[in-house]
């Protein structure tokens, strides 16, 4: 027997919101969720989560390919960036040592473009010529470390957005509020670079600001 | 079961040799002085004490309508508070003692944990994390809570969002940051130190260890560092938009191109790089 303030158990709570309760149990679950605002704004939350999921699985076109599909050309198209070299085991759990591969990726460019610059001749117009490709190396070089930063930020926003429909609203306000704080330093960074594309503090600066958005976003997913 | 007797004997005088204050016992059982313990515990508060004993002791007080589940064995155990209700938890108060050696993961919603002589994952979401004595490793991370950790370890890793950050103690390896937060450093045995913030300032004050090596940066709040006297560090600032201020009328720099300022203390023997994009760069007799 349910009373109101005994409170719903977490499998009758799940099977409430997805509509599995067995007959003979759904009477006296609803009476409870009548008389018991806590237990219904529970119900109401798992039940909008899994809406959320549906959602997000409905969105995709009929015949759409799973993650393991998409992940191939995914990776294709990084591998085609020169940034890093992945395995071919698919995502990993861990995204550390892909930020590391990636930070690897962009020191050598660094390494490169500095040689590059050393090694400039001291004729001008080969110095110009050599400036403005050192100068598009480092743009390239910058472009693709913050293209694997985003797209791994993205993966962590998708699961975040699932996570939402769970979450307390002041934690979802703590999120919010710290995400805007970095995303506004990465714009004011990217927009520095765009005017000053040899600056190597710039790109540290983004680089450490990305890292602080990844790192910020898997403690929000793990919350 | 002669032998099982006494372990519990063992176990409830090690329990009755902790304070009352920290509410009836709840579990005790026998635990490897290597052993991994999880904890959960939405609301309220969490204290870990380590001790010298093989066993773990978990006291407290549960919230109305709330119990501790429990499970495991002498390697490993999972603990944690259970809601019959969900949403807004009501608080617990949890107090567990555990083998020094152990390591512990514990995480919570809105509680505050706080360790001595622990080891181990220390994550809350908005609750705040005080940790002091000797650990083997930490990590402390929380959403918007305030960190203080006051620790003798060879590695600590600190994240806060916009709360509170301050390291002090003797770690020797740390990698802290903020997005928002306040991040205050005193530390003198720190032998590798990497600090950053997004918008919050870095309050950075004593003498550099020999031979150690700093990193600070910063997108738009400041990096103070208040130097003592004896400090002895070949500095490297550079801020692409914001002031660099030197406090030290005595010091010549090495070089001074744009935005930079490279300056020796001492015998310059230990390495400090300081990285803003705006915010203010000060260094300054302590």
């Amino acid at each position: 027997m349910i009373e109101p303030m005994t409170h719903l158990t977490e499998d009758e709570r799940q099977a409430a919101a997805d509509g599995t309760l067995p007959a003979d149990r759904r009477a006296l679950v609803d009476a409870h969720l009548a008389a018991c605002d806590e237990c219904a704004a529970d119900v109401a939350r798992i039940a909008e989560f899994m809406k959320r999921t549906r959602e997000s699985t409905a969105s995709a076109p009929a015949g759409a390919p799973s993650l393991d599909e998409l992940w191939s050309p995914i990776r294709a198209r990084i591998e085609a960036t020169k940034v890093v070299a992945l395995d071919t085991a698919g995502p990993s759990t861990s995204t550390r040592p892909f930020l590391w591969l990636v930070a690897a990726g962009v020191a050598a460019a660094l390494v490169l473009t500095t040689f590059a610059l050393r090694a400039r001749p001291r004729d001008s117009q080969t110095s110009v010529a050599t400036q403005v490709e050192a100068d598009s190396t480092m743009l390239r070089a910058v472009a693709d470390s913050t293209r694997a930063y985003e797209a791994e930020a993205q993966i962590l926003l998708d699961r975040l957005e699932i996570q939402r429909a769970t979450m307390r609203p002041e934690a979802k306000a703590a999120i919010d509020r710290n995400l805007r704080t970095v995303d506004v330093a990465i714009a004011e960074l990217k927009d520095a670079i765009a005017r000053d594309p040899r600056n190597p503090a710039l790109r540290q600066l983004l680089a450490t600001s990305y890292r602080q958005k990844v790192e910020l976003l898997k403690r929000a997913n793990a919350g | 079961m002669k032998r099982l007797l006494i372990l519990v004997a063992l176990i409830a005088r090690s329990a009755l040799g902790q304070s009352a204050a920290d509410g009836p016992v709840l579990r005790a059982h026998a635990f490897d002085s290597t052993g991994s313990i999880n904890l959960y515990v939405p609301a309220g508060s969490v204290r870990l004490v380590a001790w010298t004993r093989d066993s773990i002791v978990v006291r407290g007080e549960m919230a109305k309508n709330a119990r501790l589940f429990f499970g495991g064995g002498r390697q490993g155990v999972k603990m944690g508070v259970e809601g019959t209700s969900r949403g807004d938890s009501e608080p617990s108060s949890i107090v567990v003692y555990m083998p020094r050696g152990g390591r512990i993961s514990v995480r919570t919603a809105s509680a505050n944990i706080v360790g001595e002589g622990v080891s181990g994952e220390f994550y809350s979401s908005s609750g705040n994390i005080r940790l002091s004595g000797i650990a083997s490793s930490v990590e402390a991370e929380s959403m918007n809570g305030s960190l203080d950790l006051d620790l003798t370890t060879p590695w600590l890793r600190a994240r806060t969002g916009d709360g509170h950050l301050l390291v002090r103690g003797a770690p020797q390896d740390v990698d802290a940051s903020t997005i928002g937060g306040t991040l205050d450093v005193i530390a003198p045995k720190v032998m590798r130190g990497q600090f950053v913030s997004v918008s919050g300032d870095i309050h950075w004050i004593g003498s550099p260890a020999h031979g150690s090596v700093f990193d600070f940066s910063n997108h738009s709040g400041a990096v103070d560092l208040a130097l003592s006297a004896s400090a002895s560090a070949a500095f490297t600032l550079s801020s692409v938009s914001g002031p660099i201020e030197n406090g030290f009328t005595r010091i010549r720099p090495i070089a001074s191109p744009p935005r930079t300022l490279r300056f020796n203390l001492g015998d310059g023997d230990a390495h400090v790089s300081v990285r803003t994009f705006k915010g203010a760069i000060r260094v300054r007799p302590e």
